[in-house]
């Protein structure tokens, strides 16, 4: 066959075309990477937890990635410091959705700023994990793509007042919360939880957070006959100053709350580190070591994979990166065994994860129920037992 | 114990609201601009003496130095960048605008640069007294040591009475050859340096924390508008009731209701006589 300029040119436009409008499609698996938003608070107030949650986030997208990721797709975590503040949380978010049109999204990693930017993530229909522990931000009628792989306050309070009613056994217990939202909030949801436990609450009420004296208020509390201080801030200076006030007055009576209470900076605060003793915040069952100083097998097995992988645990806590690291891999499994599709990955996490061993806790969700942290996960740990990054288990547990 | 407690937290945290009580007077005696940047510079003393002192380790007393030193210097640019603007149409108060923003910026600085949380402030005085620790005698030491250095300051020396001319009359005592500009920039200084002090004083009993800033500029305006603008005899008073009776309220009513107790009374006391306890009613030309 003669081959002439226009049929060349005839059969180049004619290949061309079939291109362009799709009708030839080459049988190529897709390697393009899944895009998953992240927002995390890498500076700002709030960094701390950003950072944390942030090292054991990094870890098990490398850890994805290096097996080859989900079925030959690379996970790329697109990623935006909120800075702390829930207004860059919200315009961040709203690039991530609408510009990026990411697959899923982890964050925010802090409760203001997920309650400024769940409604727009909400809105563009976007599947959410969060580990925020606000009630309000696990609503399945609202925010019906948004899942929480952390407790609830609810819970968080749950735990306190079981184990000061039912594992200490005190019978008259004192509430206290600094005025801020959160400290007035806790005491409103903790005193009538207690009263239903059957704890007798002989003293509620709410200060300034600045108020440099408590003796008055722990001297109420004593002379109602508190056996055990519950107090509901996370103002460290807050917290240090009861501690502090508790040694003056010689009282030994448990002192029994949020995590704060094991912090660093409210240590850095107590008039002597003997003061720490007695002082039980909240914690984890799975990331807390027992009396004899060992992990359960799966965490022990994880704090071995971090040490190799040379993340730095003793400057921050166990729980962040523990909790950090559950996330991406609960939207990665979603992705690898129902695809990219936002209703088939919310449609996986409402009927597909039951009792799923994380690191941080154990994880079962159901279309009613997107809480999905196990009650029996959030236990009180030992404030002074701090050792690379984790606390002991308190009294009372085995 | 309850008596003791209400006395040594009262009488300390009094004298930390006058001294910054005494911070608005200086300030506003120099320039009549009533400066809210007074609570921030105390907030700081306490933390650039935690800085100094806590995390660069150096001696207490150079430490002590430096953070006068650097009120000084933060009183000197608060003359020049908050109030000198402003001097010159003060009957539309926008010093009220420029000195807040001053005070929001000092907030913000602080809270991206040191913390956002409390810091533990050093004991300042190596030893330990049973009875009366020093978190409670530092600051009234340092209230007695600012008064007694104030009045020989204002009735012993020269300098001290070309700062009362000025506070007087600032236009007189121009007409007579007095430097008010540079005056006025010392007052700040001398200003900056009795607000650092307070905070510094005030370390151990508050902390090092930013949350005492606003505190400080609240409950520091208090003595002032008892004791009657310019006076910091009634500085000093208003400022040790307040702190007696917001501890008294703190244990009879508890909790968030002191606060409001505080100023129920502040309101009544400024009902009852508004030149201020210890101020003078001004006549007014008809």
């Amino acid at each position: 066959m003669r081959i002439t300029r226009r049929k060349v040119l005839s059969g180049s436009a004619a290949a061309a075309a079939t291109v362009a409008t799709g009708i030839y499609k080459p049988a190529l698996a897709n390697t393009d990477p899944i895009q998953i938003g992240y927002l995390p608070a890498f500076t700002g107030p709030s960094s701390s937890t950003g950072i944390g949650i942030g090292r054991g986030t990094q870890l098990a997208v490398d850890e994805i990635n290096a097996a080859g990721g989900i079925k030959g797709r690379k996970i790329e975590l697109v990623m935006r410091d909120t800075q702390s503040e829930p207004t860059k949380a919200v315009n961040a978010a709203v690039e991530l959705t609408r510009r990026h049109k990411v697959t899923a999204m982890w964050g925010p990693l802090n409760s203001g700023e997920t309650a400024a930017a769940i409604g727009n993530i909400a809105r563009d229909n976007v599947p959410m994990m969060h580990p925020c522990w606000v009630d309000v931000l696990i609503d399945v009628k609202k925010y019906p793509m948004a899942f929480r792989n952390a407790p609830s306050n609810q819970q968080i309070g749950g735990a306190a007042n079981h184990y000061v009613v039912n594992v200490l056994k005190a019978k008259k217990v004192a509430v206290i919360s600094d005025t801020s939202g959160y400290g007035t909030a806790s005491l409103d949801a903790y005193v009538p939880m207690l009263k239903t436990m059957n704890g007798d609450v002989v003293y509620s009420g709410s200060v300034d957070a600045n108020n440099p004296d408590l003796k008055p208020e722990l001297l109420r509390m004593q002379s109602a006959g508190a056996e055990a201080i519950m107090p509901w801030s996370v103002n460290a200076g807050f917290l240090a100053r009861i501690i502090n006030t508790r040694a003056e007055l010689n009282w030994d009576v448990p002192i029994v709350g949020q995590t704060t209470l094991g912090s660093g900076q409210t240590k850095a605060l107590l008039a002597k580190p003997e003061y720490w003793e007695k002082v039980y915040p909240n914690n984890f069952r799975n990331v807390c070591y027992d009396a004899a100083g060992q992990f359960p097998p799966q965490s022990a097995e994880f704090v071995e994979r971090l040490k190799k992988a040379k993340v730095e645990v003793s400057d921050t806590l166990l729980w962040w990166i523990a909790c950090g690291y559950d996330g991406p891999r609960l939207i990665a499994e979603a992705i690898r065994e129902a695809g990219t599709g936002a209703a088939d990955i919310v449609s996986y996490w409402n009927t597909k994860v039951s009792s799923w061993k994380g690191i941080y806790g154990t994880i079962t969700f159901t279309p009613d129920n997107h809480n999905g942290f196990l009650d029996e996960g959030v236990i009180m740990c030992q404030a002074n037992s701090l050792k690379d990054g984790a606390f002991k288990l308190a009294p009372g547990y085995t | 114990m309850l008596v003791q407690s209400i006395v040594s937290n009262g009488l300390a945290v009094g004298a930390i609201y006058a001294l910054i009580g005494i911070t608005y007077n200086v300030m506003f005696s120099a320039s009549r601009v009533f400066s809210f940047t007074a609570g921030s510079v105390g907030m700081l003393g306490g933390v650039f003496g935690a800085i100094f002192i806590g995390q660069m380790g150096m001696p207490v007393i150079i430490g002590f130095l430096l953070t006068l030193a650097v009120g000084a210097i933060l009183g000197v640019v608060i003359e020049f960048v908050t109030v000198r603007p402003v001097l010159k149409s003060l009957d539309q108060h926008l010093y009220v605008l420029s000195t807040l923003a001053a005070a929001l910026m000092i907030q913000q600085l602080t809270a991206i640069y040191f913390s956002t949380d409390a810091v533990p402030f050093p004991r300042v005085i190596p030893f330990e007294t049973a009875f009366f620790d020093q978190k409670f005698w530092l600051p009234i030491l340092a209230c007695i040591a600012t008064i007694v250095g104030l009045e020989y300051l204002f009735r012993h020396t020269l300098i001290g009475r070309a700062f009362l001319a000025i506070a007087e009359d600032n236009y007189a005592a121009r007409a007579l050859g007095l430097p008010e500009t540079r005056l006025r920039i010392a007052s700040y200084a001398l200003a900056g340096v009795i607000g650092v002090l307070a905070g510094f004083s005030a370390g151990q009993l508050m902390f090092a924390s930013l949350s005492n800033g606003p505190l400080y500029n609240f409950y520091g305006f208090v003595p002032v508008a008892l004791g009657g603008m310019g006076s910091n005899r009634g500085a000093v008073v208003g400022g040790l009731a307040l702190g007696l009776f917001q501890q008294v309220a703190n244990y009879f009513f508890g909790g968030v209701f002191s606060s409001v107790a505080v100023f129920v009374v502040f309101i009544i006391a400024l009902l009852a006589r508004p030149e201020g306890l210890a101020g003078a009613a001004t006549a007014r030309r008809v």
